[in-house]
C-alpha cells in the first residue's frame, strides 16, 4: 500500500505484462499511462498503446488534466511506462522506465495525492529498470529521457 | 471530493463513525503551532508556539495570540526546544487542545471549570478520584475527530510515543496518524524523492526524501533560521551609526513623525509592574519578522556578497526604507543584504556572540553537502533535479536565487531544480497542507492508527506503523 492509501487496479499489471512481452517483432505496446480514478482512490489504466511516436506520448502526458477538490479542471500528473529504445556501445538496447509526471503547475491536491500514491503502483510493476521525476515539459523531451538513462546506465 | 465522506459501507468501523466529521490536522514548530480541519486549504488556527505563564499564584498558563499582553508577574515560554522537539508536555497538551478544541470547534469546548485542569492528567493518570474525573472530561474532546499531527525528522521515539498517547487516551481520538514534515513538503511539490530544505524558526534542516521515505543518514540541522537571522539584525541595528533602538510596538504610547535618521521622538508607555524580558523578547521578535519581510534581502550571486565589487554595486542601488514603531526610520542598503550573508558564509555577516557563531558546517551550503554526502551518490543527481524549499525563513526575497547559485557552483555538470511553492501560504505551511490533503482522503481511512489497533499494541504502535 502507498501513504494514501489508493490501490491498484488489476488491470496495471495485466497491461505491464503486455508491455513487458513486447519487442521490436512483436510490439504489442510501446507504453502505458496510468492515471488515478477521479476519486482518486484507485490507480488505473489511461491508455496502452504501441505507438513508437515519442512525441504523441509526450502531448499525451503534457494534455493530461486532473480534478481539483472544489472540481477545478488544472493540469494533472500521470505515471507512466515506457519501453525505451536507445543506442548503447552501439548497440540497440531497451529499456523499461517509470516516469512519475507532476508538472509544477498542477495544482497542490493532485500533486500531492500522486506522489503519496506512487509507490502502490511501483509495487504492481515488477521489473522495469529506472524511474524518472519529470516536473516541467523539457525534462519531458526526449533528449533529456535519453541523458536521464544514459546517466542512470552509466552509474 | 477531499471533504465529501465516503459511503459508510466503505468505512471500517472501528476507525470513525461514517458520519461527516472531517480529520484535524496539527503542525507543531518552534515558532508558529498550525491547526485545522483536513480538506481545507490553510489551517484556520495559527498561533506561536510560544505561550504566557502567570507567575502569581495561582501560576496558570495563557494560551493565544491576544493573551500575550503586557500584564505584571507574567512570562512568555515556549512548550518546544529549540530542536522542534516538545519539552513541556503537559503545556503542549493544554495549548494543543486549546486549538483543537477551543479555536477548532468553539461550540464543543468543554467547561471552562474543566479544561484548565488538565495540568498533571499524565502524572495523576489513575491515581485517585479526581484525576480520573478530568481525563474523562477531557476524554469527549475529540472522541470524533482522528487526528493527523507532524512532526521533525529528528523526533525522537519517546516523543512520537507520547503523542498518539496522549491523543489516544486523553483526547479519546478515533484514530491517530505521525507524518514526517519533510515528506509532507516534498509531496506537495509533487515530488515521491527530494531534497527537503526547511528554513524555518529555530532550525534550517536539510533531508533526502527517496520514495517518500526519510533516508536517516541525510538529516542536517543547524540554527542558521529564523532566530539566528533576527540575532543579527539586532546585532545589526545594534552597531548601527546611529544606533537604533529596539522598542516593540507595545512599548510606544505616542509618536511624532520625524526625518531619516533623526532621533525618535515618541512618548512611551509606563507599566506599575517589570516587564519581564521574555515578553519583551517575544514582541521584539514580531517587529523583526516584519524587517525580514519587507527590507531583508539574500545576495542573489554568483559569489559571495563580500566579492570585489558587490558592495559598490549595492550601494547605487535603491535601499528600503523601514519604520521602527517609535517613528525612527531609516533607509536601509547594502545591511539589508549583509544581514543575511552569514546564512550561506560563516565569515560573512554581524559579529555575534561567540555561543551563536554558526560554524562553516552549519552553513546551508554546507548542509546540503553534509546531507547529501551521508548518502548513496547515485541518488545525488536526482536530489539535486527535485530540491523543495520549505519553511517562513525561506521567503526573503532572493533566497532561492541564492540557492540555486550555489548548488551550482558546488555542482557543476547536474542539473539542479529547486521548487519552492509560489503561494507565501504554501510555504509557511507546506506540511500542513500536505497533512490536510493526506487525511482527507477517503482512500486514508486504511492508514490511520485506529484505536483498536491502539488498545491492542500500545504506543509502540507508532514506530510500527509511522515509518
Ligand atoms: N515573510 C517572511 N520573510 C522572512 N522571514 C519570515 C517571514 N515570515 C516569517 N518569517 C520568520 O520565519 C520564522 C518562522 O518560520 P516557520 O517556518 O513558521 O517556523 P517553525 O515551523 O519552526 O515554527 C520566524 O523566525 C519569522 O521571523
Ligand atoms: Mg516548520
Amino acid at each position: 500500500m502507498s501513504q494514501s492509501g489508493a490501490k491498484v487496479s488489476p488491470q496495471v499489471s495485466e497491461e505491464f505484462q503486455n508491455l513487458k512481452r513486447s519487442n521490436d517483432k512483436n510490439r504489442v505496446l510501446r507504453y502505458i499511462i496510468f492515471k488515478l480514478s477521479d476519486d482518486y482512490s484507485q490507480i488505473e489504466v489511461e491508455h496502452a498503446d504501441a505507438d513508437s511516436d515519442w512525441e504523441n506520448f509526450r502531448e499525451k502526458l503534457l494534455n493530461a488534466t486532473s480534478k481539483s477538490k472544489t472540481g477545478a479542471v488544472g493540469k494533472g500528473p500521470r505515471y507512466a511506462v515506457y519501453d525505451f529504445g536507445f543506442k548503447f556501445d552501439g548497440r540497440d538496447i531497451n529499456k523499461i522506465i517509470l516516469i512519475a509526471w507532476s508538472p509544477d503547475d498542477a495544482g497542490v491536491h493532485p500533486k500531492m495525492i500522486y506522489a503519496a500514491s506512487k509507490e502502490a503502483l511501483k509495487r504492481s510493476l515488477e521489473g522495469f529498470a529506472y524511474e524518472i521525476q519529470a516536473n516541467d515539459s523539457d525534462d519531458l523531451e526526449h533528449s533529456s529521457i535519453l541523458n536521464a538513462v544514459l546517466a542512470k546506465m552509466n552509474a | 471530493m477531499a471533504q465529501q465522506p465516503l459511503p459508510t459501507s466503505a468505512q471500517p468501523t472501528d476507525i470513525y463513525g461514517g458520519d461527516e466529521v472531517s480529520a484535524l490536522v496539527l503542525d507543531p514548530g518552534y515558532c508558529n503551532t498550525r491547526a485545522g480541519f483536513a480538506g481545507e486549504d490553510v489551517p484556520k488556527s495559527i498561533l506561536p508556539s510560544f505561550y504566557g505563564h502567570v507567575t502569581s499564584d495561582p501560576p496558570r498558563d495563557l494560551f493565544g495570540d491576544e493573551c500575550i499582553i503586557p500584564r505584571s508577574d507574567f512570562e512568555v515560554r515556549n512548550y518546544m526546544n529549540k530542536d522542534s522537539v516538545v519539552e513541556d508536555w503537559d503545556v503542549a497538551a493544554k495549548m494543543w487542545e486549546f486549538m483543537l478544541v477551543k479555536r477548532l470547534q468553539p461550540e464543543r469546548q468543554t467547561p471552562p471549570s474543566k479544561n484548565k485542569l488538565n495540568d498533571d492528567v499524565k502524572e495523576q493518570d489513575g491515581e485517585g478520584d479526581v484525576a480520573m474525573e478530568e481525563v474523562e472530561a477531557m476524554e469527549k474532546a475529540l472522541e470524533e475527530y482522528p487526528l493527523l499531527m507532524t512532526e521533525a525528522p529528528w523526533n525522537s521515539p519517546k516523543a512520537r510515543e507520547k503523542a498518539i498517547e496522549l491523543s489516544m487516551e486523553s483526547w479519546g481520538t478515533p484514530a491517530f496518524w505521525l507524518s514526517r514534515t519533510p515528506v509532507l513538503s516534498s509531496f506537495a511539490a509533487g515530488k515521491a524523492t527530494a531534497l527537503v530544505i526547511d528554513v524555518g524558526g529555530a532550525n534550517t534542516s536539510v533531508t533526502a526524501i527517496h520514495d517518500g521515505m526519510v533516508l536517516k543518514r541525510s538529516i542536517q540541522r543547524s540554527p542558521a533560521g529564523g532566530l539566528w537571522l533576527s540575532s543579527q539584525i539586532r546585532n545589526m541595528w545594534e552597531t548601527s551609526e546611529p544606533k537604533v533602538d529596539l522598542i516593540p510596538t507595545f512599548m510606544v504610547e505616542n509618536k511624532t513623525p520625524v526625518d531619516a535618521l533623526a532621533p525618535a521622538q515618541a512618548r512611551l508607555r509606563e507599566f506599575p509592574y517589570k516587564i519581564h524580558d521574555s515578553y519583551r523578547a517575544f514582541e521584539e521578535e514580531r517587529l523583526l519578522t516584519e524587517f525580514k519581510e519587507s527590507v531583508v534581502e539574500v545576495w542573489r550571486g554568483p559569489g559571495r556578497y563580500g566579492a570585489a565589487g558587490n558592495e559598490e554595486y549595492i550601494k547605487s542601488q535603491p535601499g528600503r526604507v523601514f519604520e521602527m514603531p517609535d517613528g525612527y526610520n531609516q533607509m536601509w542598503r547594502e545591511q539589508r543584504f549583509k544581514v543575511a550573508e552569514g546564512m550561506w558564509d560563516e565569515n560573512a555577516g554581524y559579529p555575534v556572540p561567540e555561543s551563536e557563531r554558526l560554524t562553516k558546517a552549519q552553513t546551508i551550503p554546507e548542509l546540503i553537502r553534509s546531507a547529501l554526502n551521508a548518502i548513496d551518490v547515485d541518488l545525488r543527481g536526482n536530489l539535486l533535479a527535485n530540491v523543495v524549499v520549505t519553511g517562513s525563513t525561506s521567503l526573503i526575497n532572493g533566497f532561492n536565487d541564492r540557492l540555486n547559485n550555489e548548488l551550482t557552483a558546488m555542482y557543476p555538470g547536474l542539473k539542479i531544480k529547486i521548487h519552492a511553492a509560489g503561494l507565501s501560504s504554501e510555504r509557511r505551511f507546506g506540511a500542513w497542507i500536505g497533512g490536510s490533503i493526506l487525511a482527507s482522503l477517503g482512500t486514508f481511512h486504511q492508514m490511520w492508527i485506529s484505536k483498536k489497533e491502539y488498545e491492542e499494541n500500545g504506543v509502540g504502535i507508532v514506530e510500527k506503523r509511522c515509518k
